[in-house]
């Protein structure tokens, strides 16, 4: 049996909050255990509130964050294992982040294309000046750009989307197995959202990388994954397969998920059925 | 590049705009003071015995004709216009009959030597450390350099200069209180004088480092916290980008944007003179010469002075506004 893709076993992550005098240790992220095949791309939607931990989760699995306790393995090796510039590297050719706000993805004083190529060059490992290109012109196109329309611009130069969708190539440009999108649409206009989210879905289908898609909106959640995973406060409240769970949610708090979300009939009532189920929650 | 073209046009444009305004401003303020140097200079003259009034006359007449004081508010302002375009502001009043043009120009190496120097190492210093203590948090020694920094930016400018003078003059007298170089000395190029010239410089420098560090520490660490978060830094962390590479060429490279205005703002208002310093420490720049020119009327002098600086001010901004597109892609666009 060959080891999975990406395990995540009991991972705790605590911050120390407050000043000299009255400290306490937060749980960031309490216990998390999933795992991701690595025969069988898929996204898995990792969803909650803000403050649930489903960043700094995500940091952990791009290794920026060190766990607490608990351990991360991709493909087998131990992620506290790696820690010298070259073994970064190359788990980077792994293991690429998109992430939320597309204005802060790139240095605004380097033009944009810069980046496809030095990713190129650096963690794809290609040499010739050519190729280099190429791979960029590629991986843009499979983003709906291309190099003649970024070539030479500056982040500020490019929209939102348009810079997203440049961040989504430059994770693409080494082949990774795995993608780990933190809030990719948030920041989007909603007519662009859905083209970057079908995105998603082919990079899964056509070269079969795995995504972990971290979110608080249970539509686009709903629309794209295989998997799920609620959080709350630090804790995975309940996970399974996203139909299932979204469909029929059970976890108390992911129902209160599944209401907040405006139907037709909920918009018109206004936030009562909002008020209604967060009172409910509230008490046990 | 057409659009650089046309952003040097405007940019031109602003800078002849905001000197003409400048120079009116200072033509309105002078003109309407109540001091008339050309009365105060006859009285001074008449101070002791009388003297005829036909002489009189004659004289006001011809300091009226040195001053550009002749004819009616229009004439005058055509004159003063006039003066300005071929660097003529007249004689001085208090140190008569030296023109203006040759005090301010005396002044001026002192001043700008001294104020260039605290100015850029103050800035140097207080970048490099904030950057440093915006980046590495945790690190005692730079936590402590910023309380340091920090303590010393609200004490008025005053004060610490004269806690130095007290301590470098009388407590520990190692340093020179007062004065450019050693009285007496022979101007000239030899290491005695040079070794004077900065023997007096480097308890001023050292007040205006003090003071100035603070701000420039606190601008630079806050924008470097700022610029720490952003997530083109956590990628160039993820990739292996060695640490020392992160904070030159992706934080601080950023971060230093703005600071850069700052210094061409300061440097350009180093023509206004450190009053309070050269009063202090008896320097012989232009700060001196403008407080005692107020205190004599010397109206000319003043003006002189004034307009010198409104100049090399402008001309800072508009010079930091040509390069700033070289530094930061998100101005070459407009």
């Amino acid at each position: 049996m060959t080891a999975p893709l990406l395990e995540v076993s009991d991972v705790v992550r605590t911050y120390a909050m407050g000043g000299l005098l009255a400290r306490h240790r937060t749980r960031a992220v309490d216990g998390v255990s999933f795992h991701l095949d690595a025969d069988r791309p898929e996204i898995l939607a990792v969803v909650g509130e803000s403050g649930s931990g489903k960043t700094t989760l995500a940091r952990m699995i791009l290794n920026t964050v060190t766990p607490t306790a608990g351990i991360i393995r991709f493909q087998g090796t131990d992620l506290s294992r790696i820690r010298r510039a070259r073994d970064r590297r190359a788990f980077m050719t792994h293991v690429q982040p998109i992430f939320q706000n597309p204005f802060e993805a790139f240095n605004p004083l380097k033009p944009v294309d810069r980046y496809l190529f030095v990713t190129a060059q650096r963690m794809a490992g290609l040499k010739a000046a050519e190729e280099i290109r190429q791979r960029a012109d590629d991986s843009l196109k499979t983003v709906g750009l291309s190099l003649a329309e970024v070539k030479g611009r500056f982040p500020h130069e490019l929209s939102g989307g348009q810079l997203q969708r440049v961040a989504i190539a430059r994770a693409l440009i080494p082949t990774p197995r795995l993608l780990v999108a933190d809030e990719p649409v948030s920041m989007i206009d909603a007519s662009l959202r859905t083209s970057i989210v079908n995105l998603l879905r082919r990079l899964r289908d056509e070269m079969g990388v795995s995504i972990i898609y971290i979110t608080h909106d249970l539509a686009t959640a709903y629309y794209i994954s295989d998997r799920i995973l609620i959080m709350h406060r630090g804790r995975v409240v309940e996970s399974g397969n996203a139909r299932a769970v979204l469909d029929n949610p059970q976890h108390a708090y992911s129902i209160l998920l599944k209401r907040s979300v405006l139907s037709p009939d909920a918009a018109a009532s206004g936030g009562a059925v909002l008020a209604a189920a967060t009172s409910r929650y509230d008490q046990p | 590049m057409p659009g650089y073209a046309a952003y040097l046009l405007s940019r031109l444009g602003q800078f002849v705009l905001v000197v003409f305004i400048g120079m009116n401003i200072s033509f309105i303020v002078t003109h309407s003071t109540p001091i008339d140097p050309v009365e105060q200079t006859i009285a001074a003259a008449t101070q002791y015995g009388s003297t005829n009034p036909e002489a009189i006359a004659l004289m006001r007449q011809s300091l009226r004709e040195l001053y550009g004081l002749e004819g009616g508010l229009g004439a005058q302002y055509v004159a003063f216009w006039r003066r300005i375009a071929v660097g003529d502001f007249g004689p001085s009043l208090s140190a008569f009959p030296t023109p203006v043009a040759v005090l301010v120009g005396r002044a001026i190496p002192w001043t700008v030597g001294l104020l260039v120097v605290s100015t850029v190492l103050t800035w140097i210093l207080g970048n490099a450390l904030g950057g440093l203590a915006g980046y590495y948090r945790k690190n005692r020694v730079l936590r402590f350099a910023g309380i340091l920094a920090m303590a010393f930016h609200p004490i008025p400018y005053y004060i610490v200069a004269f806690i130095l003078l007290i301590t470098f003059g009388y407590l520990w007298p190692v340093l020179p209180i007062s004065g450019g170089y050693m009285m007496n000395m022979e101007r000239g190029f030899n290491l005695g004088f040079i070794m004077s010239l900065l023997e007096h410089s480097i308890l001023p420098i050292l007040s205006l480092v003090l003071v100035g560090l603070g701000g420039w520490f606190m601008g630079m660490r806050s924008l470097v916290s700022n610029v720490v978060t952003e997530d083109y830094v956590t990628y160039a962390e993820l990739g292996g980008v060695s640490r020392r590479r992160i904070l030159v060429s992706y934080v601080m490279r950023n971060a230093l944007v703005p600071q850069v205005t700052g210094l061409a703002m300061s440097l350009g208002a180093i023509f206004n003179g450190a009053i309070i310093t050269e009063q202090v420490f008896g320097y012989p720049g232009i700060g001196t010469l403008l407080v005692s020119a107020v205190h004599a009327g010397d109206y000319s002098l003043v003006l002189g002075i004034t307009s010198v600086s409104i100049v090399a001010v402008s001309a800072a901004v508009l010079m930091i506004d040509l390069l700033y597109p070289l530094l930061d892609p998100r101005v070459r666009a407009r």
